[in-house]
């Protein structure tokens, strides 16, 4: 990324430069854009960036009850690895992140392209399908616990009309995983469809006629132009999707606790029974950095496939 | 599609309207559109809509939920809520933090923005880079760390911690808004505003901000929801029953009612969520449309 922001810097630094002069000519002095930007920067770096630091030091740590740190170098990490309940925990974290990407991407997919082509009431169902986005997690899990219990939900509501078994939701280990990949997507979505809409808006519509005329088909028309079209903002949604995924937290703790039977245990609950209720903070910082290490992994991942490889593009397009 | 295809083309407009064809054209259009929106509007409301519905329900109507409206619609469960000892000073709580968490990061990234998006200066790279990194780490996995440093300081249990680590929180996602839109305005009219005399502040003042209202709105709106929803943070760093925000409260109702009473429940739920929605729906076409351009990602 920093990489190609110079790349781009460079080319135009010609022009740039010339204006920067004549517009630092009337500051008093070169210090003021760092008295702009610092102050912002202490809460940031003095906050997050102590805290991931201090996350990496405590991981290399052992606490006792009295929050006394001894430094063990590596034996968290070798303990958490070797925990089977943590390696559980991690197998699970992947199939609900897989469950939720896959879910959620084409249900943004579906829902963007519906906003995209809806005549009547555009700004209504627009504003109306971000709503679930400004629900905390806490209430979404709350709402959903509430439509999925078993007398009394709004599921067995409708299965009852029509005549169908009526399950025990969230007593079931592999339904109760189901509702929060489902609670997870209700939360998560509406950004991502958005996103996706901003996208399938910057493709022109000559484009599509062009296609038409030539005779392509709805589903090719989709396949071969659209999603090309807006890779960029595919990608943007898809780092929202599986951020929003793999940390989790508030959702199924207020859904499930990580239960029935640790159907539901990801990481993050896991990390918090370490570090909260069994009070061992050094293995709850080793899952930090788990779980921070893979987020950023998969972002660069991303941004390099979505946004700087259609960069790259564009500019052999030009050349 | 095809409706631009009508437009251009008269022998086509005459041949999809022909009348079985024209039907089946307009039926597949309904069940491609209609089919989906119908999801969409079911998805989107039903958990809220249930939630409500329950809210006005008697207790044991809930139980047989035969029917989606209430029977006989009351307000009982909302008395019972704004009764509960503590609720004034969660609600207290919420808006106070919510308040600071979004007045703060937005002084503290207008500042920054206006730095990174007017001023050429040493490590600009490096220094938004700084801002941007923390939008990747998970707020939940900082919870440990920060408990640790916060017990450290004594400051577990006060709002200083809310107010800390809510900015901390709020001002990378503001400040990578607000940069967006600053960028957008164009430099000449900052430039004639300089030749008549206006300083830093004056043109901060009276050019950039009233022409990126629209970020500065998109900014406060995302600000305030993060604050009001915050859980992590609220969970790790406070142990008191006075300290609690909302969704804290709500998730402790949840072990300390049970089963019993859903419509109270239900109701404590719809008064967290209502606020902020209501912030929402008077701001809801700013945002939409931020988001949609692609300005806050």
């Amino acid at each position: 990324m920093k990489g190609n922001g110079s790349v781009a810097s460079s080319t135009s630094a010609g022009d740039d430069r010339l204006t920067a002069r004549e517009w630092i000519n009337d500051q008093a002095t070169n210090t003021v854009p760092y008295l702009l930007v610092v102050p912002g920067l202490i809460f940031v770096i003095g906050v997050l960036g102590y805290a991931v630091f201090g996350g990496f030091v405590l991981s290399l740590n052992e606490t006792d009850m009295f929050l006394n740190k001894s430094f063990v170098g590596l034996e968290n990490y070798i303990k958490v690895f070797n925990d089977p309940r943590f390696q559980a925990s991690l197998l699970r974290t992947i199939v609900f992140v897989i469950c939720s990407i896959t879910l959620g991407m084409v249900m943004s997919m579906i829902f963007a392209l519906t906003l995209y082509h809806v005549g009547f009431g555009r700004r209504f169902f627009r504003g109306m399908s971000l709503v679930p986005y400004f629900v905390s997690g806490i209430a979404t899990a709350v709402m959903f616990r509430f439509v999925f219990t078993t007398s009394g939900g709004f599921a067995n509501y409708v299965l009852h009309k029509f005549g169908l078994p009526t399950p025990s939701w969230l007593g079931d280990p592999y339904l109760a995983f189901m509702v929060a990949v489902f609670a997870n997507c209700w939360h998560m979505v509406p950004f991502a469809t958005l996103i996706l809409l901003g996208g399938l808006q910057t493709v022109d519509r000559d484009i599509y006629d062009a296609a038409t005329i030539d005779g392509a088909s709805g589903t090719q028309t989709f396949f071969r132009i659209t999603l090309p079209m807006i890779k960029p903002m595919l990608g943007v949604s898809l780092i929202w999707v599986s951020y929003i995924s793999f940390s989790t937290f508030d959702i199924i703790l207020a859904l499930t606790s990580g239960g029935p039977q640790r159907a539901t245990e990801v990481v993050s609950m896991y990390m918090y029974q370490l570090a909260f209720l069994q009070l061992d903070f050094g293995q709850g910082a080793v899952l930090m950095v788990v779980i921070l290490s893979i987020n950023t992994l998969l972002s660069l991942v991303y941004i390099y496939y979505f946004v700087l490889a259609d960069r790259s593009d564009e500019k052999d397009a030009r050349a | 599609m095809s409706t631009t295809m009508n437009r251009r083309s008269g022998r086509a407009f005459h041949r999809e309207h022909g009348t079985l064809q024209h039907l089946l054209k307009r039926s597949q259009r309904f069940l491609l559109i209609g089919l989906p929106l119908t999801f969409l509007v079911i998805w989107a409301m039903v958990p809220i809509l249930w939630a409500f519905m329950a809210s006005l329900k008697e207790p044991l109507e809930i139980y047989e939920s035969n029917t989606f409206f209430p029977r006989d619609p009351s307000l009982e469960a909302y008395k019972t809520v704004l009764a509960i000892d503590g609720f004034g000073v969660w609600m207290f709580n919420s808006v106070l933090v919510t308040v600071v968490a979004t007045i703060v990061p937005l002084i503290l990234s207008i500042l920054a923005a206006y730095g990174f998006s007017r001023y050429f200066f040493r490590f600009r790279h490096v220094l938004l880079l700084l801002y941007l990194i923390p939008r990747i780490i998970p707020r939940v996995s900082l919870i440990v760390p920060l408990n640790d440093l916060m017990t450290n300081l004594g400051l577990i249990n006060t709002y200083w911690v809310l107010y800390i680590t809510y900015i901390a929180s709020a001002v990378p996602l503001s400040t990578w808004i607000l940069v967006g839109f600053f960028k957008a305005v164009p430099r000449e009219i900052e430039e004639s505003a300089t030749i008549d005399g206006a300083n830093m502040w004056n043109r901060l003042r009276y050019v950039i901000l009233p022409i990126a209202w629209p970020g500065v709105v998109t900014a406060a709106v995302l600000c305030v929801r993060e604050g009001w929803n915050e859980f992590a943070f609220v969970l790790a760093l406070v142990t008191e029953s006075g300290m609690r925000t909302l969704p804290y409260a709500l998730y402790t109702l949840r072990d300390s009612m049970g089963v019993q009473n859903f419509a109270v429940y239900n109701a404590f739920t719809i008064l967290t969520v209502l606020p902020l929605l209501v912030v929402y729906l008077l701001l809801e076409r700013r945002v939409v449309e931020s988001i949609v351009t692609g300005a806050v990602k």
